[in-house]
């Protein structure tokens, strides 16, 4: 069930209707219960077989984070670790098990075959349960934060249970943190006009990114991966610079229908991007893009190696960075792919490094009549074509399909295609619309969002604008139940 | 070890590792107070500071802190 579908609209209408009830609203444990049945309910619809295998690991960290916090309580500093590193090795084994086991002992009998060791593998039959990179991770959070005493643990399970399974970010996040969250979960929520506006104009902008813009270039980018031996070398190189406006155009119109519904609800759900196409380095990219995911790596993985790793120098730097970007490559799911997507992001660090430009960029400031300027956008370009790169070790089947696509790049026919015989005018059009609204509203959470966030009047240009997005969105949307990216996550 | 001389040479190596001109921390300042100061120059002060104060502290200890006060108390209490 999709966010951007007449099935979920159906079933939000009546979880709203509820929510906001006015014997609802006098308590918050009504209000979580109610969210709790819905958000399972979300995810039986989904992957029903997997409801009860998501309610025992949320028991089991609830009492996972209660011991931790008793041990510290207790002043037993080690038996808080004990647990802490339990609930860490759980929540990956949890991964592991799902995401990797197969790709693990697969790749394990190629290398004894390989060898001369001859095994037969018969591959698991293990379903991955829907959402499983997203949830664990803030199972994960949740031991980690009660055990640093950022956070006391959640006294209440149905309110635990609640943030684990909370319908608008399941499948996909944004991952929110527990001590951000649980708070929201703390009170009764009264509707709020503004945050319900603002999340509606935040899913009407989430709409039009994903069904205008991403789902129009997956038409083209689905078939070079697929198809890539019977692509000219153009079409090949129009596809992977699009890509990366795709996924862009995708997830984050995903993450903007998720926190406009959270919003509707009454919720602060965590960005998830800041521009990253106006990113000027990969190193500033990845301060922009998948913000819920990044932060959670640095702050659980990155920050303790560094830390760990503080007098070793640049060489800390770079395998702190490395070992941070593996993981991430990694948790996008089992391929060969994903490690070397891992690989090739920590390479283009090591120049950053040497040269000691790593570090935070500047912000960005307009040059004449309020455009970019040169330089920056000369960085925007170069970081653009490097990610377009990444794009094609990421999306191809495996590592020998990496090569022969490359190949079939330099080599095939250059017989040169008109990007117009791609794609459609309209969508041409929705890209340069897409850029320029990048720079222009650069500093709002998205583009058509009111500045004041008050929409207690209705201007004309809001309402014309909001009306000439609709109408986009039903008259050009590429598909209506073309899948999200991130989905396969 | 006072905590007034404490600030004063943190704020001596805050401008020097973040390439500041001048800060004024105190007990609530926060990285997000400082828009130089990210995940890998948090780092670079921390070792700065370990050299300046010739003191060690651990992962946990790090990790723990929520604002500059509480690496101050830190401070003071390996000082000791």
């Amino acid at each position: 069930m999709v966010i951007n579908s007449f099935r979920f609209l159906a079933f939000f209408a009546v979880v709203f209707l509820v929510y906001f009830l006015p014997w609802m609203r006098q308590r918050h444990t009504r209000q979580n219960l109610w969210l709790l049945l819905a958000s399972y309910f979300f995810y039986g619809f989904v992957d029903w077989k997997m409801l009860p295998v998501l309610l025992a690991i949320t028991v089991a960290f609830w009492f996972l984070g209660g011991f931790i916090r008793k041990s510290i309580d207790r002043g037993n500093a080690k038996a808080a670790s004990r647990f802490t590193t339990l609930g860490v090795v759980f929540g990956i084994g949890l991964l592991f098990y799902f995401k990797y086991l197969n790709f693990f002992a697969g790749s394990f009998a190629k290398l004894l075959n390989a060898i001369g060791l001859h095994v037969s593998w018969s591959t698991l039959n293990i379903v991955l349960p829907v959402g499983v990179s997203f949830f664990t991770f803030k199972l994960i959070s949740y031991v980690i934060e009660i055990h640093r005493e950022k956070i006391q643990p959640s006294e209440s399970f149905l309110e635990f249970a609640t943030y684990i399974a909370f319908f608008p970010t399941i499948m996909a996040g944004p991952i929110d943190r527990p001590g951000k969250f649980l708070p929201q979960l703390r009170q009764a929520h009264q509707f709020n006009y503004n945050l319900a506006m603002d999340g509606c104009q935040q899913i009407l902008w989430g709409v039009f990114t994903k069904m205008v813009i991403a789902d129009s270039i997956a038409v083209i980018t689905h078939g070079a991966w697929a198809l890539y031996p019977e692509k000219t070398s153009w079409y090949l190189i129009y596809a992977a610079l699009l890509s990366p406006i795709q996924v862009y155009a995708d997830f984050d119109g995903y993450s903007n229908m998720a926190i406009g519904v959270g919003k509707i609800l009454g919720f602060n759900i965590t960005k998830n991007f800041d521009h990253p196409l106006l990113a000027r380095n990969v190193s500033e990219y990845w301060r922009r893009w998948h913000l819920s995911l990044t932060g959670w790596i640095t702050d659980y993985v990155f920050m303790p190696l560094n830390v760990r790793f503080r007098n070793w120098g640049n060489l800390g730097i770079f395998l702190a960075i490395s070992i941070n970007l593996l993981v991430i490559g990694m948790w996008h799911g089992a391929n060969w792919t994903y490690v070397l997507f891992g690989v090739y992001h920590s390479l283009l660090f090591l120049p950053l490094i040497l040269t000691g430009k790593f570090g935070k960029n500047k912000k960005l400031k307009s040059g004449r009549r309020g455009c970019v300027q040169f330089k920056d956008l000369l960085g925007m370009i170069g970081t653009h074509l490097l990610m377009a790169l990444g794009h094609i070790i990421i999306f191809s089947a495996g590592v020998p399909s990496i090569i022969r696509l490359f190949k079939c790049m330099i080599n095939g026919d250059w017989f040169f295609v008109n990007p117009l015989s791609l794609l459609s005018w309209y969508s041409i059009l929705s890209i340069v619309v897409l850029l320029v609204l990048e720079w222009f509203t650069r500093n709002k959470e998205f583009a058509i969002q009111r500045v004041s966030k008050d929409y207690t009047s209705k201007t004309f240009r809001i309402v014309f604008l909001d009306m000439l997005l609709a109408l986009a969105i039903v008259i050009f949307s590429a598909s209506a139940n073309a899948e999200f990216v991130y989905f396969q996550f | 070890m006072e905590r007034s001389e404490i600030y004063e040479k943190l704020n001596e190596i805050f401008c020097d590792v973040l390439d500041l001109d001048e800060v004024h921390l105190t007990d609530a300042s926060v990285a997000d107070d400082i828009e130089e100061w990210d995940s890998l120059s948090h780092i670079q002060l921390i070792v700065a500071i370990e050299k300046a104060f010739g003191i060690k502290f651990t992962s946990l200890e790090i990790m723990k802190w929520n604002n500059v006060g509480e690496m101050v108390n830190s401070i003071i209490a390996k000082k000791q």
